[in-house]
């Protein structure tokens, strides 16, 4: 960055700007990170700003709707360093179809009562995306016309993507944990490939 | 040439004036061949039309996106590969690309080549499965015959680089396939394409453009497919959109958008291709505009062969990969259409959150819409015409 007024806010990148630009006109945050633009607006302000980023933003394509459970209970490796909260983070991703534009929007919904209001009214798409997160995370999307099972099987209990949901097969056998990697042919000393190798040139 | 007005119009004269039906609840599948897998579904039926069409999904979940949760870099890699299994090889770069731009890893020229030149040899095969089934569905055998030949020409030679004719588990963070060498364990050998590989992939991408003018001459002059596909299914562009149907089933709507113009997880900038689309989006254009992307993979395959440099295969990566705290989001064009990983990683040896989407997921929440009210016999037109795999459904 040679020519940009470096402290005006002012920016030159074509993808900063674009984010800036869904931002404003949705009401959010836009935060870059490599190269996907994710938009935070509040959870009552879902509906609209996505009816505005089909309407207004061009972004028609519905590529998918999911959410992550943001819990400090996380069995495998350390706990996230940061945003151990009570909260479900819902995401849903649209595109553009000429430029190849896509923004994530993301919203937080609180655990103690998991509900927003359902975007199939906007995008016919989030029908089973909405359904999956339903079973999968027990998110309630009202105004859904269908929140039935997609994938279990209708008696089926609990939400098996919630991080407090056990998978089976691990209790049974434990993931090995920190160091789950076997040694590569050639024993310890062996370091990663990187072209033909010079201390063995008779190999 | 039929006059589809003219069917049309004695199917429902003949239906309300003639014949008194009953209403009645029809289930097609679990395993009926056109689902591609196993789907289910259950339709109201009056006399030869369907309505309410309702999917059943979730035969073939595997919980993926759970799995990924306890499982390293490298131990995902093998998930993928069975999403979407006719295209096991083109799974594998959308996530990998993941990894690699959150550690910041800049792979070797010659390893993005080879991801590329296997990426559309692994189209390639799945157009060609396509080339043969979908007529077969019809009720025409014979293209399968052709078909199937050349794609196992195009397996044999992706089993030879990576060892896997449907898994192929070939790429790792930073590159393809370690370099050491199969048999020892004592030697490091740096393990590139088999030898003649590139001649060989030349010559059979002769005999794929080959055998797409057989199967065109073969399915192009049948007035029964015709007649078949032409005209229905129609999907336009604006719902194909809203639903998130993408790849070639939105092309065939008329939208020419690819991601592999678009995106940069390969470099597909640097090849000349054309994004052929269709006309009126109906179960014609569909099986067309997979036709011809045949010839523009090909085309990509020579212009790689041509250009490919010669270098390592893999960046310098730890023994031990731990990919540092991100998100991103990395879609790709498949097969199928936009497979994408939006990817949590929270400085660990393996993901935090994995969203996998998949094409055929999205491609076949349509089918509610696209099936209300056609004829029996058309929903196995469309459905087969929508080209989709229930594993890269289920996921």
């Amino acid at each position: 960055m040679t020519s940009s007024p470096s402290d005006t806010g002012t920016t030159t990148d074509p993808l900063q700007q674009f984010a800036d630009g869904v931002a404003a006109s949705v009401g959010g945050e836009a935060v870059i990170e490599f190269g996907t633009v994710k938009v935070r607006v509040p959870a009552s302000e879902w509906v609209s700003a996505l009816t505005k980023a089909r309407d207004e933003l061009g972004l028609v394509f519905f590529s998918w709707l999911s959410a992550v459970d943001w819990a400090s209970e996380v069995e495998v490796g350390d706990p996230y360093p940061e945003a151990v909260e009570d909260r479900y983070e819902l995401l849903a991703t649209v595109a553009d179809l000429s430029e190849g534009r896509r923004v994530v929007f993301s919203t937080d919904i609180h655990k103690s009562a998991p509900s927003i209001a359902s975007l199939v009214e906007v995008y016919a798409g989030a029908n089973w995306h909405e359904r999956e997160a339903h079973e999968m995370f027990g998110i309630e999307f009202d105004g859904h016309p269908n929140l039935a099972h997609l994938y279990l099987p209708d008696s089926f209990l609990g939400h098996p993507l919630r991080k407090s949901f056990p998978l089976l097969s691990r209790e049974v056998k434990p993931w090995p944990g920190t160091v789950d990697v076997e040694a590569m042919p050639g024993g310890e000393d062996e370091e990663a490939p990187e072209g033909p190798s010079e201390e063995n040139p008779e190999a | 040439m039929i006059d589809q007005d003219l069917v049309r119009h004695l199917s429902e004269s003949s239906v309300s004036v003639e014949l008194e039906t009953e209403e009645m609840t029809l289930n097609i599948g679990p395993q009926h061949p056109s689902t591609h897998g196993v789907l289910r579904l259950v339709a109201r039926v009056e006399g030869e039309r369907a309505f309410d069409v309702q999917p059943v999904i979730g035969y073939m979940h595997r919980g993926y996106e759970k799995l990924s949760e306890v499982r390293t870099y490298p131990q995902v890699t093998t998930l993928v590969n069975r999403i979407d299994w006719v295209s096991g090889y083109a799974n594998e770069i959308p996530f990998i690309v993941a990894a690699e731009r959150i550690l910041g890893l800049e792979v070797p020229e010659r390893a993005q080549y080879i991801r590329l030149i296997l990426t559309e040899m692994a189209r390639i095969s799945s157009h060609l499965i396509f080339m043969a089934s979908y007529p077969l569905e019809l009720g025409a055998a014979t293209p399968l015959f052709f078909a199937l030949r050349e794609r196992e020409r195009v397996l044999d030679l992706l089993e030879g680089v990576t060892g896997g004719r449907f898994h192929p588990n070939f790429n790792r963070i930073g590159g393809v396939k370690p370099a050491y060498g199969s048999g020892s364990s004592t030697r490091k050998v740096i393990q590139d394409l088999p030898e003649g590989f590139l001649a060989e992939t030349r010559e059979a991408m002769d005999k794929v453009l080959e055998a797409a003018e057989e199967i065109e001459a073969l399915v192009a002059g049948n007035e029964i497919i015709l007649a078949r596909t032409k005209g229905v299914g129609v999907l336009p562009a604006e719902v194909a959109a809203s639903y998130g149907v993408s790849g070639p089933n939105l092309r065939a709507s008329g939208v020419r958008f690819d991601l592999r113009k678009v995106e940069d997880y390969l470099p597909y900038d640097r090849f000349d291709f054309e994004i052929p689309i269709g006309e009126n989006g109906d179960c014609w254009d569909r099986w067309h505009v997979r036709l011809l992307e045949i010839r523009q993979s090909v085309r990509i395959v020579q212009q790689a062969i041509d250009g490919i440099p010669s270098g390592p295969l893999q960046a310098k990566v730890p023994k031990v990969i731990k990919v540092p705290q991100g998100e991103t989001y990395v879609r790709a064009e498949n097969p199928k259409g936009e497979m994408g990983y939006y990817l949590i990683s929270n400085g660990n040896q393996g993901p935090y959150r994995l969203k996998i989407r998949s094409a055929s997921f999205s491609n076949i929440s349509i089918l509610p819409w696209i099936l209300e009210g056609v004829l029996i016999p058309d929903i196995i037109a469309i459905m087969g015409s929508l080209d989709f795999v229930l594993g890269d459904v289920d996921r």
